[in-house]
């Protein structure tokens, strides 16, 4: 007998016909599953979208509500089923940022995960990942190779500040560069909690409320402006970084899965790398594939036909569910 | 003072971009080290595994082949890793991650472990030994480990740099190792000599290969502020290389310190006859008639260690010498050019050629004498600075190489390929094309000539206009113009244009001009015409 639930990758998202539901759509479509609030996961104006409370928060401050189009937003509690066209859906953590979540299709006892992007151990900001048992799995794999080693948290947070304190104690300015959303409210969370006086770039401080009210503390954290950046740790985007260089001594620290490999010090033209992601590492995604028990498992983003070879060589029914152009985008990794 | 201790010191090394502070945090590593471990510290660093002249010789084949064994990673991920990393000592490193015994690793069970592998018999048994190597420390050290195996640590460490370390730990000036390197050319021997304070004792030996002193490259004459400063010299399209020689022993070396001896008999046996010990630096050019045959017709002799006596006859080469490394138990690199020159010719022995050299009296000369060195059949000119010294191993201002634009070009890049090394996740090697109509058609490939921030934004340009990917290439649309100089243009069924560019190299990035604004086919026909002269 079939399995009651199908599932259809393409360049546009993943689809479920049996309970006509999106999952990370790209394009317009009428029920969408958005599973963070990256704006390549969760984007466009689907008529309903289900999501955590968190994540549609956050999707609400990059698009904002629209006259021409009426949506409904539908937030999911984690761990409370929902019925949805014969089929019951729950929300897991993902770990990945605050809000992020997986999404359990359950019909017929027959169980889909979907990861979304995750971190299986516990991130700085957000809520640490469940590993949900399941039939079939669709993961990530953007670090899906066996090079991928990262920081744990605490690492991570010790390494971050003694950058930041001896940057500061040699008078020069201490920068730390990230996109919007995610790991910039982390860095300055970590820094604003040990005392360092810090400036975040304005698209970094809109989301600051969001995560009080998840709980993470910013004391004394300012929007960067060329006025209170002096003697303070900045968190800003990669594009501030030339006019930055040029008011002063500036030295710049890499946060990123990518600061794994030495190359990252070029490649981003970094001082520092300190290799911690809002994403699993390889034994992470190993972990998290073996404790789901999945029998079948699709993988997208990334690394998926090397790491589905890999997991094949392990004994599992793993394929690469989207032949895509790796890298092109880099996300926001 | 451990292995380990030297591992995590070139990572701090590589992570800072301050030269002194490079040189500080190696010199504070060497200075708690005893004689012997100084000496193996600083081999180590200059990417030499093993004691005296012996060569490890491992490929990366075997390197990987021992991670295969160590690991059970198949040769497939591997690659697909190295292709991320870019680097081999790193790749096997991130590879063994929490799969060593971590045992620590000291500077002398690191020698021996060279040794044991250098003394395998077949390969299988070299391998098994890596592999068993791989499995015992700690990754960070299995990377460093597999570094020096291949000679260069990749961390912005240049042997200068080491050298002013060395000097800073043993309580002495550069100037002072940097002349005592000089002589000996073998960096750990020097230090030996400074830590016993005998840095005065040192003295050049023959038979041991010197570094090479190298040119800049230089496109355009005005480079040049005083011409009456400057000699010139034709450069030769042939193998550089040094001639060793005294009491009949006759040794030759060629860049990257190969000893090329047995392929060039003829070479070995007009040195036999040198009167007394020299050393000089030259080059080997195949030769008949009065002129140098073409750089394809001397690769013949390169990969032969037996050359037949047909193969002598046909290909003849000769040394063109251009310096003086050692005379008579003396190092020589000290003395003024004019004086190397003079000594130079004097005890040329019969059979060797030397390299005629002019002063150069005006800029205009430049020109001509670059016409003529082609009309000659050599690549370029040299210049060299009146009254300069020989410095091993650098390319400074004192040596510049004139290699001519035949013309230049405005075209479009069409497909975009990662780097190796530092550059390995970037995109720095371009294939670009010029004009047909509404098509692009390919003439060529360069990778050089851009600073690595242009590289870096380029990246971030190129990837998002690829539309197609295979392997390290990804298809751009055709967006980005570059102005390419190269040296010559030629018929080549590589690329769709039917033409190839000799020697491209990238000029500038055209951020001013639209593809549409590009050079065309028929301007390439026309060049090809023209170069047909």
């Amino acid at each position: 007998m079939p399995p009651p639930l199908s599932i259809r990758f393409s360049p546009e998202g993943i689809y479920l016909p049996e309970i006509d539901l999106w999952l990370d759509p790209r394009r317009p479509v009428a029920h969408a599953w958005f599973s963070h609030a990256h704006s390549d996961h969760a984007s466009g104006r689907p008529t309903l979208v289900l999501a955590t409370e968190r994540t549609l928060e956050l999707y609400r401050l990059r698009w904002p509500e629209s006259t021409d189009v009426v949506q409904t937003l539908e937030p999911l509690r984690f761990g409370v089923p929902v019925e949805w066209k014969g089929a019951t859906l729950t929300a897991w953590p993902a770990g990945h940022i605050v809000g992020a979540a997986q999404l359990c299709i359950e019909a017929d006892g027959y169980r889909v995960v979907y990861t979304g992007d995750i971190k299986l151990n516990p991130p700085i900001c957000g809520i640490t990942t469940t590993v949900v048992q399941c039939n079939r799995l669709i993961v990530e794999s953007t670090f899906g190779l066996p090079i991928y080693h990262f920081l744990d948290q605490t690492e991570a947070r010790r390494r971050i500040l003694q950058f930041a304190q001896e940057t500061l104690a040699e008078s020069a300015t201490p920068v730390f560069l990230g996109y919007p959303l995610g790991r910039g409210q982390e860095i300055a969370h970590v820094l604003a909690t040990a005392g360092i006086p810090t400036s975040v770039h304005g698209a970094m401080h809109k989301f600051l409320p969001i995560y009080e009210a998840e709980g993470y503390a910013f004391p004394g954290v300012e929007a960067y402006s060329a006025k209170n950046g002096r003697e303070r740790a900045l968190v800003v985007v990669p594009g501030m970084r030339d006019y930055l260089e040029a008011r002063g001594d500036v030295r710049v620290a890499y946060v990123s899965g990518w600061a794994a490999l030495a190359n990252a010090r070029t490649r981003a033209n970094a001082h520092e790398l300190i290799p911690y992601s809002d994403h699993a590492d390889f034994s992470e995604l190993l972990d998290l594939v073996a404790g789901t028990g999945a029998e079948q498992v699709d993988i997208v983003h990334g690394y998926a036909e090397p790491l589905a070879r890999i997991l094949r060589d392990r004994g599992y029914n793993a394929q690469a569910a989207i032949a895509q152009m790796e890298r092109l985008e880099e996300g926001e990794a | 003072m451990t292995f380990d201790q030297l591992a995590e010191t070139c990572e701090r090394v590589a992570a800072t971009p301050s030269r002194n502070r490079k040189v500080a945090l190696l010199a504070g590593y060497l200075g708690e080290l005893d004689e012997a471990n100084l000496v193996r510290a600083t081999r180590y660093l200059t990417g030499q595994p093993l004691p005296g002249e012996r060569k490890l010789s491992l490929g990366h084949a075997a390197l990987r082949g021992a991670l295969i064994e160590a690991t059970g990673w198949d040769l497939e991920t591997i690659r697909l890793c190295y292709r991320e990393v870019g680097d081999t000592g790193e790749t096997i490193g991130l590879l063994l991650h929490s799969a060593t015994r971590n045992l620590p690793l000291a500077l002398e069970q690191a020698e021996q472990d060279y040794l044991q592998i250098f003394a395998g018999r077949k390969s299988a048994d070299r391998i098994a030994r890596l592999a068993e190597a791989y499995l015992s420390y700690r990754p960070l050290s299995v990377k460093y480990f597999v570094k020096v195996i291949t000679g260069n640590l990749r961390i912005g460490l240049q042997e200068r740099l080491v050298e002013e370390a060395v000097a800073m730990a043993t309580g002495h000036t550069a100037g002072q190792l940097r002349e005592a390197n000089h002589k000996v050319g073998r960096l750990a021997d020097v230090a030996r000599a400074a830590f016993r304070r005998e840095l005065d004792q040192v003295a050049a030996r023959i038979f041991h290969p010197m570094e090479f002193m190298l040119a800049k490259p230089i496109e355009q004459a005005p480079a040049i502020e005083d011409p009456a400063a400057w000699l010139v010299e034709d450069k030769y399209d042939g193998i550089r290389s040094q001639v060793h020689a005294g009491e009949g022993i006759v040794k030759i070396f060629s860049r990257g310190m190969e000893e090329v001896t047995s392929a060039f008999p003829e070479v070995c046996a007009v040195f036999a006859k040198a009167p007394v010990a020299v050393a000089m630096d030259g080059e080997l050019l195949a030769f008949r008639d009065g002129r140098a045959l073409n750089f394809t017709v001397l690769q013949q002799r390169l990969q032969r260690k037996q050359v037949s006596n047909d193969l002598l006859a046909e290909v003849p080469v000769i040394f063109m010498a251009y310096d003086l490394l050692h005379l008579d138990g003396e190092a020589t690199p000290h003395l003024p050019i004019e004086q190397r020159r003079d000594l130079l010719a004097r005890h040329l022995p019969a059979g060797a050629m030397l390299s005629p050299q002019k002063p150069l009296n005006s800029l205009a000369e430049v020109d001509s004498e670059f016409e003529q060195a082609r009309a000659r059949g050599n690549e370029g000119l040299l210049l060299k600075k009146k009254g300069s010294i020989y410095e091993p191993g650098k390319r400074g201002n004192n040596w510049l190489k004139v290699k001519r634009v035949f013309a230049t070009l405005d075209v479009v890049i069409t497909a975009a390929e990662q780097g190796h090394g530092r550059r390995a996740t970037m995109l720095s090697d371009y294939t670009f094309a010029v004009r047909d109509g509404e098509r692009f058609l390919n003439v060529g490939k360069a990778y050089s000539g851009l600073t690595d921030d242009e590289i870096r934004q380029l990246t971030r340009i190129l990837r998002g206009s690829a539309y197609e990917k295979f392997g390290r290439v990804m298809l751009v649309k055709p967006e980005v113009v570059l102005e390419v100089g190269f040296d010559g243009i030629q018929k080549s069924p590589r690329h769709k244009s039917g033409f190839a560019l000799r020697f491209p190299r990238i000029l500038r990035w055209r951020q001013d001009k639209q593809p549409d604004e590009i050079d065309t086919l028929d301007g390439v026909r026309a060049l090809y015409t023209a170069s047909l002269g």
